[in-house]
């Protein structure tokens, strides 16, 4: 008996232990969803305006091919015409229309996630930048000549010291193709040269602050990670540091046709977003399986109910150990959990006041019934109405007295008052007021406890990420039902063995 | 708390989760409860084995059957009135003579014949059996308690229980009612339990309210040393209770008549634990003996009686 208990127990744990590993490290759960998450929010505004009759602005969004999850985007327009769309890797916003005379503001924020892995930018040109000559294509490729049979990134390595180089007036020849072509145009045609795939983007540098204008890098494939330097000087930016592109290729950042665009201005925090639209949104746009039998995906007005109804087992739990390992006395052995169910609607001293109070009315309600000694349904049935009418009563006294919590009884409690009271009162009979008290306190505790846990809400989180941890839940309260040791509360009912052998 | 739980251990104290986990659920097959839960099978069973219980009278199974109830009892007097699946006492009711229009309790109150038919209804809506099923009302003879124990007992009826695990008999108390408990033998509501040697019959100290205490607080007789009648009959009820439901620990209760000796009055398959304060030692040690020995120890009650005497005899202790 007690190895079936012991396989079972170990499955139980060992199953959702691999499920919640395969989430964390293959689907890239949050080991800890509950842990504070901050996202970054990015804001763009500028004025447009003018004499111009009518003109457009184009700017380079966040997107998720950059690596980002975008969480949440709004957009305005004032009283232009907004249009979104893709540009190869780019995502373009576009305002168009006839600005106000003195100038329409437009706007535009996000809010984005970057993943803990930098995922790799999409694939470089594979073709000279346009506008170089044929002359300058060569010259380009008598500059690396010599280079070619060096590995890739040694081959970077060469190429940017000439950057520099060139940037301090200490190599003529590569000056010579910078003043022709520009700083950057001139290292991407000497990448593409040395065969290294490279584009150019124009983003921002991702740390909190306001910005008026964009930066530019180049990032270049070195055949085994995208490293990123800076055009004009051929300095390397370091791995970990934090850019957030705009647009690729030589597409700009903001561009304007026939707007008068002034006041710039991007403007990057952090923030702490709602654990709850976070995962929901991660969840939401994935395909994988796991992710598409999440409860998240369940539509929102059920949802609510799950949160709670999944914390339920672990409430059931701790009933488990407070009765089995502890020896605590309580009605039945559910009613604290629905108790705390219902307290939920009223908050917890409201909740306790108004128990207290229908169980005392309907306690002495009871005790004038026995004397009338009805059968046992029309008694209970009884009941329910006085609980009925309690409740009703409180309903009333609370709208009078402007109190919410008297009226948000709920449809749940009567049921469990109805079966308290009865409980209480055979009690109360069988052994003894104290006893019946005892036992009313120990509900009312259990009852909180119990509240405390279900209404935790990194908990419900957890639990509504990994539901799987129910499993585990069981498990516990498989071992608890294999416990045969002494439960804490007979080292006070058995102390007088203790003495006269001690 | 870690020295308490040696001496706990030390003692073999039985806990509530090891009873329930080790002991009933393995011993106790759930098809059998009805057995003990319904004293009307149980009175059958024990009628079946040749154990003596309170003559049955009458039982009533319908509303419409109590009507019958005074054919049934012709000019019985004295009688008592229980449900059949009741617990704890309630619902019991001690007739003890008639009046003009109907009964007299034991109290000298009269109760008419509608008020006990009335109370019958009860009965068999279920108003006194815990689970609040539908029950039958049980009409049996009226028990008048053997003096042995009449100077350590207030009003009632002392009754004694033994625990009996696969038919031995391991743990016996005797509970003698007291004014706090209203005259009822219950433990829970101040009877006095007092423990008894399984070798002689022979009570040893006692305890109320799990404090220990030397004499009766209402008549302040001295509680131990009293021996019981008919100790070998008593054990060998216990024991046959095995035969009978095939329930493997088990709570018999009994009464002492004054006429009729050890009469059987019911089986409990989750018995308290109550017991170890009583006899001031644990179960578990006597459980494991048992265990311990080879079964075909306990082939025959006479058998099991005869090695249960020889094991779990108690000196009784210096009186305090």
């Amino acid at each position: 008996m007690k190895r079936t208990v012991a396989v079972i127990v170990t499955l139980l744990i060992l199953c959702p232990l691999a499920l919640i590993s395969y989430r964390v490290l293959i689907l890239g759960y949050p080991l800890f969803p509950a842990a504070p998450q901050k996202v970054w929010q990015l804001s763009f505004d500028a004025r447009v305006g003018g004499e111009t009759v009518s003109g457009s602005l184009e700017a380079g969004l966040p997107s998720i091919h950059q690596g980002l999850a975008v969480l949440g985007e709004t957009i305005g327009d004032g009283s232009l015409e907004f249009t979104l769309r893709s540009d190869g890797s780019n995502r373009i916003a576009a305002w168009s229309g006839r600005p106000d005379p003195d100038g329409t503001l437009i706007t535009y924020r996000s809010t984005f996630r970057i993943p803990a892995g930098r995922s790799a930018p999409p694939p470089g040109a594979s073709a000279y930048p346009s506008g170089v000559t044929e002359d300058l294509q060569r010259s380009a490729e008598t500059i690396v000549a010599d280079i070619l049979r060096l590995p890739p990134a040694e081959r970077l390595a060469v190429l940017a010291t000439r950057i520099s180089h060139a940037a301090q007036d200490r190599d003529p020849i590569v000056q010579n193709l910078i003043r022709t072509l520009g700083g950057e145009t001139a290292f991407l045609t000497l990448l593409h040269a040395a065969a290294l795939p490279s584009f150019a983007v124009e983003g921002l540098s991702l740390s909190e602050g306001s910005y008026g204008n964009t930066i530019r890098w180049i990032e270049v494939w070195t055949g085994s990670s995208w490293l990123r330097l800076a055009p004009e000087t051929g300095a390397f930016y370091q791995q970990s540091a934090l850019l957030l592109p705009l647009t690729h290729g030589n597409v700009p950042a903001i561009q304007s046709h026939g707007f008068d665009v002034t006041d710039i201005r991007w403007t990057l925090s952090r923030q702490v977003v709602s654990q709850w639209g976070l995962q929901y949104d991660r969840i939401g746009k994935s395909n994988r399986l796991l992710d598409q039998w999440s409860l998240f995906r369940l539509p929102q007005e059920f949802q609510g109910t799950f949160r709670i109804l999944i914390l339920v087992p672990l409430g059931a739990l701790m009933i488990c150990i407070l009765r089995n390992i502890i020896g605590f006395p309580t009605f039945g052995i559910f009613m604290p959990v629905l108790m705390a169910l219902a307290f939920r609607n009223t908050g917890l001293l409201y909740g306790i006041g108004i128990f207290a109070t229908v169980l005392l009315v309907g306690f002495a309600a009871r005790n004038s019934l026995e004397k009338l000694r009805l059968l046992l349904v029309p008694r209970l049935s009884v009941m329910v109405t006085l609980v009925i009418i309690c409740f009703t009563v409180f309903a009333l006294i609370g709208n009078r007295l402007d109190l919410r919590a008297f009226m948000a009884i709920g449809l749940l409690p009567f049921v469990i008052l109805t079966m308290a009271i009865e409980r209480f009162f055979v009690i109360t009979e069988e052994e003894g007021v104290k006893e019946a008290l005892r036992t009313a306190a120990g509900s009312a505790a259990v009852a909180s406890l119990t509240y405390a846990i279900v209404q935790f809400e990194p908990l419900q989180l957890t639990f509504f990420v990994y539901p799987e941890l129910l499993l585990m839940v069981m498990a516990l309260q498989l071992l608890i039902g294999r416990y045969t040791g002494y439960r804490l509360s007979e080292f006070l009912r058995f102390r007088s063995l203790r003495r006269t052998r001690a | 708390m870690l020295s308490m739980l040696r001496q706990f251990r030390a003692v073999g104290l039985l806990g509530m989760n090891r009873r329930n986990g080790d002991y009933i659920m393995r011993c106790n097959p759930r098809a059998r409860y009805p057995l003990v839960d319904n004293k009307v099978l149980t009175k059958r069973l024990a009628e079946q084995h040749g154990v003596p219980t309170p003559t049955l009278y009458h039982v009533i199974e319908h509303h419409g059957d109590i009507a019958g109830m005074n054919a049934a009892l012709g000019d019985r007097k004295r009688f008592v009135v229980k449900p059949a699946r009741g617990t704890g006492g309630s619902g019991i009711v001690l007739i003890t003579d008639r009046s003009a229009d109907g009964f007299v309790n034991q109290n000298g109150d009269r109760i008419s014949s509608v008020d006990l038919a009335y109370h019958i209804s009860d009965i068999l809506s279920g108003i006194h059996s815990l689970s609040g099923l539908e029950d039958s009302a049980i009409l049996e003879a009226l028990i008048y308690p053997d003096p042995v124990f009449s100077s350590v007992s207030y009003e009632g009826v002392p009754d004694i229980r033994i625990i009996v695990y696969r038919g031995v008999p391991v743990m016996g108390m005797v509970r003698l009612p007291t004014s706090m408990s209203d005259g009822k033998a219950n433990l829970h509501r101040g009877a006095i339990g007092a423990g008894i040697d399984i070798a002689s019959g022979k009570t040893l100290s006692a305890v109320c309210r799990s404090e220990v205490v030397a004499v009766h607080p209402d008549t302040g007789h001295r509680v131990a040393g009293i021996q019981v009648p008919q100790w070998e009959q008593v054990l060998r009820i216990a024991a046959t209770a095995l035969d009978m439901t095939g329930l493997g620990y088990l709570g018999v209760d009994m009464v002492i008549d004054r006429e009729r000796g050890p009469l059987l009055l019911e089986l409990n398959a989750r018995p308290g634990l109550a017991i170890q304060i009583a006899n001031r030692v644990g179960l578990r040690l006597r459980l494991d003996t048992v265990d311990a020995e080879s079964a075909d120890a306990f082939a025959t009650p006479d058998r099991r009686i005869a090695w249960a005497r020889e094991r779990f005899g108690t000196k009784p202790e210096a009186a305090p």
